[in-house]
């Protein structure tokens, strides 16, 4: 069977809060292997857009697609199964766990010592195998992020969903995690995120999506997304 | 079956459900805290007027007014002393606090009044007819006084700057500060007033039932019941469900005898819990 | 790894030989120990590992102990078969219970439980034609009390080792992901509402078998002792002072709560309710996560959940390059 060449698709998602309308029929295509990105100022609907996509929120009226099947209205477990691994905006770790025991407790299927050694490889990767037994709590905002990362890799999905993760670091961390995703791209990760640093969004990206009040008002690579009059607009 | 009976005989319990209920939603509504201890301010409210009345010979309605504050002043050092201290725990952390403190009550209640029952014969005895029915004039004082004073504070909390205050602080506590209110001050008031409202049932219930120890614990799963129908969070929800829940619970105990009776009103609350969380009017309970 | 199990030994000798060697109060206050242990244990699963506390652990002893007292007394059961069949009904009870109430959020499930109890209580109450109501229920003493003794100190031990293998183990890391964040861990593809509803199962077995044993060694039930709230607190003040999600926790907790049961029994009676309750609202304020997490992460103790550790200190030595993808097989990919 051949697999889709858009491995998330959302189809004219609307979601409205108790009369405001959050997202007006939005409507974005991920590219399998691709880094693609969604920027926007405040309120312009890009987090509700997120969580619709992750299934932590049901939309009104559209549908969200991966691998070719409707999953709107699916729970996050359902759509974690599918293969996408998430991160949270304000890290969700398990603060009275180790970094290694956060990693491994998400595992499934596989045994104890796969489960550490894996663990261990991602700790690697990202270059965080110091903090391995440090507790949730005590890290750092930046290793925070870092583990979350780890965390959602665990699970080798498909696709990772990224909740602002550049929000809050500096520019050297923000670069390395951009090294990573990269990395990953190369092997096969799609990866799709949302966030306010234009500079990373612009500058590493496959494909660009610009939310404003709800509505994607521009779209597709970086170069032309930067000069188009309308998201200078919405911006300034 | 003879239900007019029934019907008002369910009313008047349900008044004083009403006043337990609704100073336990003022709490948990300002707060999220929902008050374990609740019970025992009834039951210490109870006994208090017993001793008063029964004991140093103070006319009952001095007992209206010295028992309820109190109880206030209880639930004020509860406040201060520990649950100012767990205000930003996770709600779990505050129900243990007022679960063990209960405890303490009921071990204080036990050591101050002895284990057994007391009543207060004597007091609002005798009975009117009304409508052709037969009321006691307990009862009947209980339920005016008690729906009186929850409809009351319900006006406060609607049109008084205080209580536009302790709204603001319930619904959007960082808001609140921002406007210049005091969150400590409304917390520390508030809870006092829910204490007081306890307390206050206590002493309208002191005629009517026989008061132990043990009273708050019987009295708190109802409150518990009735808050869960009626809506957590909501006011005028506590009011009605305490009403229906009255009426069940008299129906109720006809059918199938007082203990069992009591049973129904717990079950029923489990059935809203798991059917219709926010019950009639309320804020959310499910995962 | 060998001092845990050296300890456990000793412990259960010193246990099995009580009977023997100890006084009538040493054998009396060792069965309060491992009653209270039992229920520590048990309710540690459930509010310690799973972070679902509650009041209401006490409803499945009281059910154990009247499905046991009334299969003795009416069915001619003998007891060591009753035990077993209160403790299925405890699991019984558990799984519908269980399934309906872990929907709701922390705080009402807790109340849920606790009234619940009160229930289940006013059922043994007012059904006085079976139950004997609060008159109680009696049972033709045993002649000989030590295999139930015996039976106390089995069950101790299987729960002990039982969450020390619970707490090595990723289904023990499972559990605590669902305390420390239920939605961020069902979003990771962890099964919480399986999860949630196993243990609650597990923690009701002991506590209903518990509640039989009592009821045979005391020779008696009724509602108070079955309902008790007193055990409810002591319980629930054990595993929260000792230690919530740890495996010594409930352990160091009963041997402390069960001393100053001792003591005050012995000379303030009157202020058991009010002692323990103020114990307990102090561990709250100070110390939430118990004398041995509080242990842990100040050193005194070694550290839980040594087994991943170890295994990623045995990984470390002499392993081969990294040779797994870290994404699905680019295989896979060249297919699309």
């Amino acid at each position: 069977m051949n697999a889709p060449e858009h491995i998330l698709v959302a189809e004219n998602v609307s979601k409205r809060f108790e009369g405001r309308v959050a997202l007006d029929n939005a409507s974005l295509k991920v590219r399998r292997g691709s880094i693609t990105g969604v920027i926007g100022p405040n309120g312009s609907g890009k987090s509700t857009l997120f969580n619709i996509i992750a299934g932590t929120l049901t939309p009104n009226g559209g549908r969200v697609l991966i691998e070719g099947e409707d999953v709107t209205g699916a729970s996050p477990a359902d759509i974690c199964r599918r293969g996408v691994g998430r991160t949270f905006q304000i890290s969700r770790l398990f603060a009275e766990m180790t970094v290694m025991e956060n990693l491994v407790a998400v595992a499934h299927g596989i045994d104890d010592r796969t489960a550490v050694q894996r663990a261990m490889e991602l700790l690697e990767f990202l270059e965080i195998t110091a903090i391995a037994d440090k507790w949730g709590s005590e890290l750092s905002y930046g290793q925070r992020k870092l583990v979350e990362i780890a965390r959602a890799l665990m699970l080798k999905p498909v696709i990772m969903l990224l909740d602002e993760p550049f929000a809050g670091i500096n520019p050297r961390l923000q670069n390395r995690i951009v090294e990573h995703l990269k990395s990953l791209c190369a092997r096969g990760l799609t990866v799709f995120f949302i966030d306010h640093e234009m500079r990373i969004v612009l500058a590493e990206c496959d494909q660009v999506y610009v939310l404003a009040e709800g509505s994607v008002i521009a779209s597709g690579p970086p170069a032309l997304v930067r000069d188009d009059p309308r998201v200078l607009d919405a911006y300034f | 079956m003879p239900i007019t009976e029934l019907l008002i005989g369910g009313l008047l319990l349900g008044g004083l459900y009403a006043l337990m209920a609704c100073g336990l939603n003022l709490i948990f509504g300002v707060m999220r805290v929902i008050n374990f201890a609740h019970g025992e301010l009834l039951a210490i409210g109870a006994l208090s007027t017993v001793s008063l009345v029964a004991g140093f010979h103070f006319p009952f309605w001095s007992a209206l007014l010295l028992v309820p504050i109190l109880t206030a002043a209880i639930g004020l050092v509860m406040h201060k002393l520990v649950l100012q201290r767990l205000a930003g725990a996770p709600m779990i952390m505050s129900l243990l606090a007022t679960y063990a403190i209960s405890t303490i009550l009921v071990n204080g209640a036990i050591l101050t009044w002895g284990g057994g029952y007391r009543g207060l014969p004597g007091v609002l005895s005798g009975s009117v007819s009304v409508l052709g029915q037969n009321l006691s004039i307990s009862r009947l004082v209980a339920f005016a006084v008690a729906l009186g004073v929850s409809l009351a504070v319900w006006w406060v909390l609607e049109k008084t700057r205080w209580g536009r205050a302790v709204r603001s602080v319930s619904q959007a506590p960082e808001l609140a500060e921002i406007s210049g209110i005091s969150i400590e001050h409304v917390r520390n008031t508030t809870f006092a007033l829910g204490a007081a409202m306890a307390g206050l049932a206590g002493v309208l219930m002191a005629p009517t039932f026989a008061s132990d120890p043990q009273l708050g614990v019987r009295f708190l799963i109802k409150a518990f019941a009735v808050i869960i129908v009626g809506g957590m969070g909501s006011y005028p929800g506590a009011i009605a469900a305490a009403l229906l829940l009255g009426v069940i619970e008299v129906f109720g105990g006809y059918f199938t005898g007082a203990v069992i009776g009591s049973a129904l009103l717990f079950l029923l609350m489990l059935a809203v819990l798991l059917v219709r969380p926010r019950g009639l009017l309320g804020v959310g309970a499910r995962t | 790894m060998m001092k845990p199990i050296a300890l456990a030994v000793v412990l259960g000798l010193a246990a099995l030989a009580v009977p023997y060697f100890g006084t009538e109060y040493a054998l009396s206050f060792t069965m309060q120990l491992l009653v209270f242990m039992i229920l520590a244990y048990s309710w540690n699963l459930i509010g310690g590992y799973t972070g679902y506390t509650h009041f209401g652990q006490v409803c499945f002893f009281g059910l154990g102990g009247y499905v046991g007292a009334l299969l003795i007394q009416n069915a001619g059961m003998r007891w060591y078969f009753a035990v077993p069949v209160a403790a299925l009904a405890g699991a019984a009870l558990a799984l519908p219970l269980g399934t309906a109430m872990l929907r709701l959020k922390g705080p009402y499930f807790a109340i849920g439980m606790f009234g619940l109890t009160r229930v289940l209580e006013s059922l043994v109450l007012g059904f006085d034609s079976v139950t004997k109501g609060g008159t109680g229920l009696y049972l033709v003493p045993l002649d000989n009390l030590r295999p139930v003794y015996y039976a106390l100190v089995g069950l101790a031990i299987v729960m002990i080792v039982g969450t020390w293998r619970l707490d090595n183990s990723r289904l023990g890391l499972k559990l605590l992901a669902i305390r420390e964040d239920e939605q961020a861990a069902d979003s990771l593809g962890v099964r919480t509402t399986r999860l949630k509803i196993g243990t609650f199962v597990v923690s009701a077995i002991a506590p209903a078998a518990v509640g039989a044993l009592n009821a045979v060694y005391l020779g008696f039930i009724d509602p108070p002792t079955a309902f008790s709230p007193v055990m409810e607190l002591t319980t629930i003040a054990i595993v929260l002072l000792g230690g919530m999600g740890t495996v010594l926790g409930p352990l160091v907790g009963a041997i402390v709560l069960s001393v100053v049961n001792e003591l005050l029994w012995a000379r303030f009676p009157e202020y058991y309710l009010a002692i323990v309750g103020t114990l307990l609202l102090l561990a709250v304020l100070y110390m939430p996560r118990g004398i041995v997490n509080l242990g842990m992460k100040r050193g005194w103790l070694p550290a839980g959940r040594s087994l991943f550790r170890q295994l990623a200190r045995e990984g470390g030595r002499g392993r081969p390059p990294v040779a797994a993808p870290l994404v699905p097989d680019e295989a896979k990919r060249a297919e699309a």
